[in-house]
């Protein structure tokens, strides 16, 4: 099924560590290096860098949205990191960011899986979804809700 | 009060993520207010849920929540507001609140929306606001153009020598009797077709509060009778009305009005006010300069025409030249009127053998060759025209062989300098060529099939007659194609 090429349990992630926004996206690259979503760490943080230097990709209520459409990405993912640090993440609140969605897009003209993290973006303006997101503390969970969102488009 | 209807596009730099939390931000909360909401998306995957330019035209405001430039020219006349896409995820309340009480008219020069100045000049500039009355005219012109050129083919008439000369109706017949109708309901669409393009120039300038004067202002100007002209103003005058009309109104609105008569400002006391003033200033200061103008220039052709006898392909170019100059405005109907004077008057004269054939030769054959020339440009310069283009040139070529000239006036609003350059030099190469080869016009069609719809005498059976049109469609196809830009 195409969604679980994207997302499934395995890209979730709990980091107990991190406390600056640098760090958590050094911790997203190496994670997507390690997942084999991408080729190179660096290439990929540099990525994701570059698009927060254009905007703040921090929202509303604890939640960012980090992403980078780079050559080094092999395969089109979404990452969930939840943080036991709130990190400063220059959000639109001003709140500090509890989890990240990160996402990783490949060059090329594929459009399905862009479709997907369109959703997910969407999926964020829902108070309910980031609510429950945010209170919930198993990777089960968490990725059950994801998928209650992605489940329209598998319709 | 109706549910208010809110378009909007929204667009990021990356086209991922924002773009697609902006549009599901404002669709949450126009919807949760009542509001009918509709946000197109251009991300990375391309422009989805499309806004179509009937819920453009429907809608009260447009929010633009974009980062990267996007094609503004739909959104000409409409109230916009643009910010920043964060703003639309940020605080979509407020920002549908503002954009509902303080978006103002794109379009205008210097326009404020949000906090971003949106008037580079360009936008808001003369050919935005043609094109966007272009837009509308072109489907009138289409429809009431090919049904006239349908019912102009059955209009020739043969005389007692069986020559195809005379021109109208043949009412006993039901054919003719039908056909005679259709011809007065395709001069119906030309006769709205001018004020209507005028009244959405002046909307795109100026907003709704502006049709009504530029349209009244427009029918008067083209109307000959009631300027006490020979001609009306033809689509140059319009334009000139247009502009005219919408800057006036766009004064208007500056005005600060006492709070008890604003809502009546824009649907009663600038309308009033703008309508007659401009109907007093094409009465009273268009009609008559170009009345006189237009006697000026036909007094100038009788001299020309009585000096210049010997050099037939002088009247002939310049003859031609006012043919495409204006397509159906005053120099056209100058050249068209003495053209059929000085024929109907030599013959009186001198009997049909003395008859001065030279003027009414050089209009007929240079009154296709504007749309024909357009058409052939589209065929020969296929990636220099768009769709919309390529269909309005292809019906320019259905009125343009039957003699209708006006297919054309797309493309000269449009595109005025170009395009008056290519049909003035092509017209003036037919009309000097058919006069300084002899030929004489009796009657038929202006058009290459004129010598097969009409009576024409000529050197060469059919060929001249051909051979000098097509030229001077050649000659306009050819200028067109080498100025023109590729269509992106």
């Amino acid at each position: 099924m195409m969604m679980n090429d994207i997302f499934d349990v395995n890209n979730i992630e709990f980091n107990s560590n991190t406390k600056t926004k640098d760090e958590a996206l050094q911790f997203i690259a190496s994670f997507a290096e390690n997942a084999g979503i991408v080729k190179s760490a660096k290439a990929y943080y540099k990525g994701l860098k570059k698009r927060e230097k254009e905007v703040t990709t921090g929202f509303k209520d604890g939640i960012a949205i980090p992403h980078s459409k780079h050559k080094t990405v092999i395969k089109p993912a979404l990452m969930l990191v939840k943080y036991d640090h709130p990190i400063e993440w220059e959000s639109m609140d001003d709140k500090p960011v509890h989890i990240t969605f990160a996402l990783a897009i490949p060059e090329g003209k594929n459009q399905e899986h862009l479709k997907v993290l369109s959703t997910i973006s969407r999926a964020l303006i829902d108070e309910d979804f980031t609510n429950s997101i945010l209170a919930a503390s198993s990777k089960e969970d968490m990725y059950q809700l994801v998928q209650g969102k992605l489940s329209d488009l598998n319709d | 009060m109706s549910q208010k209807k809110i378009v909007g596009v929204t667009a990021c730099s990356a086209g991922i993520a924002h773009t697609y939390m902006a549009a599901e931000s404002l669709e949450k909360a126009g919807t949760e207010k009542g509001y009918q909401i509709k946000i197109e998306t251009q991300g990375s995957i391309g422009v989805e849920n499309a806004l179509t330019d009937q819920e453009i035209e429907e809608a009260d405001v447009v929010i633009l929540a974009v980062e990267i430039n996007i094609d503004m020219s739909r959104f000409n006349g409409k109230r916009v507001m643009r910010v920043r896409a964060s703003e639309a995820i940020k605080n979509p309340d407020e920002l549908i609140e503002n954009a509902l009480n303080e978006a103002t008219i794109y379009g205008e020069k210097g326009a404020k929306a949000g906090s971003v100045t949106m008037g580079k000049t360009e936008e808001g500039g003369f050919f935005q606001h043609i094109m966007a009355g272009i837009s509308y005219m072109i489907p009138m012109v289409i429809a009431s153009g090919l049904i006239l050129a349908i019912a102009n083919v059955y209009a020739f008439q043969r005389d007692e020598a069986g020559r195809i000369i005379e021109w109208g109706f043949d009412t006993s017949t039901v054919m003719g009797e039908l056909m005679s109708h259709l011809f007065d309901v395709g001069q119906v669409g030309f006769l709205l077709m001018i004020p209507l393009f005028a009244g959405f120039v002046a909307n795109s300038i100026a907003g709704k509060p502006a049709i009504a004067a530029a349209m009244i202002g427009t029918y008067i100007a083209n109307d000959a009778e009631m300027l006490g002209a020979e001609a009306g103003g033809g689509f140059l005058g319009a334009i000139l009305v247009a502009f005219a009309t919408g800057y006036l109104v766009k004064l208007l609105k500056k005005i600060p009005y006492p709070k008890l008569i604003q809502p009546i400002v824009p649907i009663m006391l600038i309308p009033l006010v703008s309508t007659l003033l401009i109907s007093l200033f094409v009465l009273y200061v268009v009609g008559n300069p170009m009345a006189s103008m237009m006697n000026f220039m036909y007094d100038g052709l009788t001299t020309l025409n009585e000096n210049y006898a010997a050099a037939p392909v002088l009247v002939g170019v310049i003859i031609g030249a006012m043919i495409g100059i204006d397509l159906g405005g005053p120099f056209n109907k100058t050249a068209l009127v003495f053209g059929t004077a000085v024929f109907t008057d030599t013959v009186a004269k001198y009997g049909i053998e003395g008859a001065n054939f030279v003027p009414q030769t050089a209009t007929q054959a240079a009154i296709s060759v504007a749309p024909l020339g357009i058409w052939l440009a589209s065929i020969l310069f296929k990636k220099k025209f768009s769709p919309t283009e390529k269909v309005s040139a292809h019906s320019a070529f259905g009125m343009g062989i039957v003699g209708v000239t006006e297919g054309a006036i797309p493309f000269a609003a449009q595109d005025p300098v170009r395009m008056i350059t290519a049909f003035v030099a092509g017209s003036a190469v037919a009309g000097g060529l058919a006069a300084g080869l002899g030929i004489k016009f009796y009657g038929g069609i202006g058009s290459p099939i004129g010598t097969f719809i009409g009576y024409i005498e000529q050197p060469i059976p059919f060929i001249t007659w051909i051979f000098s049109v097509m030229m001077g469609v050649l000659v306009t196809a050819l200028i067109i194609g080498f100025t023109k830009k590729k269509v992106e």
